[in-house]
């Protein structure tokens, strides 16, 4: 039975993915729990409370303000809702730490949700640095700031 | 296959995993199984390897050379939850402490611990017929004082 997007808690996923989407990040944190727990594990963030969240998401729309988010699935587990996505765009201000060099990125991203009654309390990311690294130049971990070729 | 069933069957998959059991973990997979490590990418000058293929071809040599590589492995299950789809999501951690070489990482004895997302499928006849793997290679290379993303 494929997965219905238009109810329950895979309908309040697809909302928070079309904000995102959107670039509208507060409409996106409007949809969780102000306790909202938030683990992405690529960045080390592990906090409660929609701030961290809106950070995350601000930060990533900032730096890449052509961000293309391509939802290839969402697998609803009860009141787990994961979603395989891919996010693509190109830098132009610094992320991560890494300096703008105008690079391109495409990186396939994991993202499960929590949801209670239409709301997400629960929000952990996980994607590879390492892959998102390589596509802005970055060559060691230890100096993410310093990076290979031009910089802009 | 019932949710319960689904994880039930994952559930035995991270336990022969955390007990080396590479065959008994391909054994748990359908024949045509399908598998993608998302952050396997090894760069060279004229193509990208990448994780993705099949559990028999790509999987198991996978987990064979992590098994080598990591005498020590294990892994930690921290959520497992299912539909009656035959999906499986699961959270865990995989640790170890590195005895060989591990792609370019050169082994210094040092440990990881590592967040992982998995997802499954998991077929009406009760085997594992898809698994796709994300993490953060760049938390576990530092951990292994590897400092060179390539």
């Amino acid at each position: 039975m494929p997965t219905t997007l238009t109810a329950g808690p895979a309908a309040t996923t697809k909302t928070f993915l079309d904000a995102l989407a959107e670039h509208d990040v507060a409409a996106a944190v409007g949809l969780t729990d102000p306790q909202v727990a938030v683990v992405v594990h690529p960045l080390g963030v592990r906090a409660t409370g929609r701030a961290a969240l809106q950070t995350v998401l601000t930060d990533l729309v900032t730096a890449f303000p052509d961000l293309l988010l391509t939802v290839r699935r969402v697998i609803v587990t009860g009141d787990v809702v994961t979603a395989l996505l891919r996010v693509e765009g190109t830098q132009a201000a610094a992320y991560a730490g890494v300096v703008n060099q105008e690079k391109h990125i495409d990186l396939d991203q994991a993202w499960r949700f929590v949801i209670d009654d239409g709301v997400i309390t629960a929000v952990s990311a996980y994607w590879c640095q390492q892959q998102l690294y390589r596509r802005l130049a970055v060559k060691r971990f230890d100096q993410v700031a310093i990076v290979g070729g031009e910089q802009s | 296959m019932s949710a319960s069933s689904a994880c039930a069957v994952v559930t035995e998959f991270f336990d022969r995993y955390r007990a080396h059991d590479i065959d008994g973990m391909t054994d748990l997979c359908s024949i045509n199984a399908d598998f993608s490590y998302v952050p396997f990418e090894l760069w060279g000058k004229q193509r990208v390897l990448r994780g993705d293929g099949k559990v028999g071809t790509v999987g198991k040599a996978i987990w064979t050379g992590f098994v080598t590589s990591f005498p020590n492995l294990t892994n930690t299950v921290h959520s497992i939850t299912g539909n009656d789809d035959g999906d499986v999501v699961v959270e865990a951690d995989i640790a170890g402490t590195q005895q060989l070489a591990w792609g370019f990482i050169a082994p210094t004895g040092q440990q990881f611990s590592e967040p992982h997302l998995f997802v499954f499928h998991v077929d009406d006849g009760g085997l594992i017929d898809a698994v796709t793997g994300y993490w953060d290679n760049a938390g576990t290379s530092r951990q292994l004082a590897h400092n060179e993303v390539d």
